[in-house]
């Protein structure tokens, strides 16, 4: 039976699980649905969770079995992350040039999905190559290359190379 | 907390020597993606949350209570 601190320590991971639920379906009302029924399963199956093993890392796992059993067809159907992107989407502006958000977010649905979700794992949610292997289900050696693809195509598709006159100085702009 | 986050973008310099990065090619734009991914990340992070997330964590807490309630009745009988 769960204990108090257990709903504690999901209530903890709630907005991490959410953040990921958004990233991997791309759609806000999706990933509120898969966070309910996530945490709903976490719960009836809380004494699956081994203490001393990531938290983070087991109910991402139970969350991206859902969303790939039930959910995947939904997803990016409707893109509804405009409550969630409401804000800063350019950064502020001085003589430099910046990497803009809007740009970022843009390339990054444009990834395939096993990429951005790695990229999401490791860069962003702070899971370790391994726990993100097990979340993916997957070996480690597959999550490096993902990994790898993913920042390589960034690359490519924000025009961040070594280019003599890169594009990126085009998208400079001012705040306010 | 806004302003914080926006400062992690808003660096990417231009291409050129940096001494205290990796001399391999892409370091800096490596550098790049993962601030923007940090920022991109935080936005969702901090986005409110509904209540519903917390209103269903404490029903099946309560629900927990109640079951121990009737447990404890239950071995009485």
């Amino acid at each position: 039976m769960p204990s108090t601190s257990f709903k504690d320590e999901l209530l903890a991971e709630t907005r991490n699980l959410r953040a990921f639920a958004i990233s991997l379906s791309g759609s806000v009302s999706l990933a509120d649905d898969l966070v309910q029924e996530s945490l709903l399963r976490a719960w009836s199956n809380s004494e699956k969770f081994q203490p001393g093993t990531s938290l983070r890392a087991w109910l991402f796992t139970i969350l991206r079995n859902i969303y790939y059993s039930n959910y995947r067809k939904r997803s990016r159907e409707v893109q509804d992350s405009d409550g969630v992107y409401a804000r800063r989407l350019t950064v502020p502006g001085d003589q430099e040039s910046h990497l803009d958000l809007e740009d970022f977010r843009n390339a990054l649905t444009k990834l395939p999905a096993e990429q951005r979700e790695v990229l999401t794992l490791i860069g962003a949610s702070g899971l370790s190559y391994e726990e993100a292997a097990v979340v993916c289900q997957v070996g480690i050696g597959t999550i490096k290359s993902r990994l790898s693809r993913a920042r390589a195509k960034l690359v490519e598709l924000l025009q961040l190379d070594d280019a003599p006159q890169p594009p990126v100085e085009r998208k400079v702009r001012r705040a306010g | 907390m806004l302003i914080m986050n926006a400062a992690r973008v808003s660096k990417f310099e231009k291409p050129g020597p940096r001494p205290d990065l990796p001399a391999e090619s892409g370091a800096e734009a490596v550098q790049a993606i993962g601030r923007a991914l940090a920022a991109h990340y935080a936005d969702l992070v901090q986005a409110p949350l509904p209540d519903k997330f917390m209103e269903l964590l404490a029903r099946l807490e309560d629900d927990k209570s109640a079951l121990k309630v009737q447990g404890k009745r239950d071995a009485l009988d």
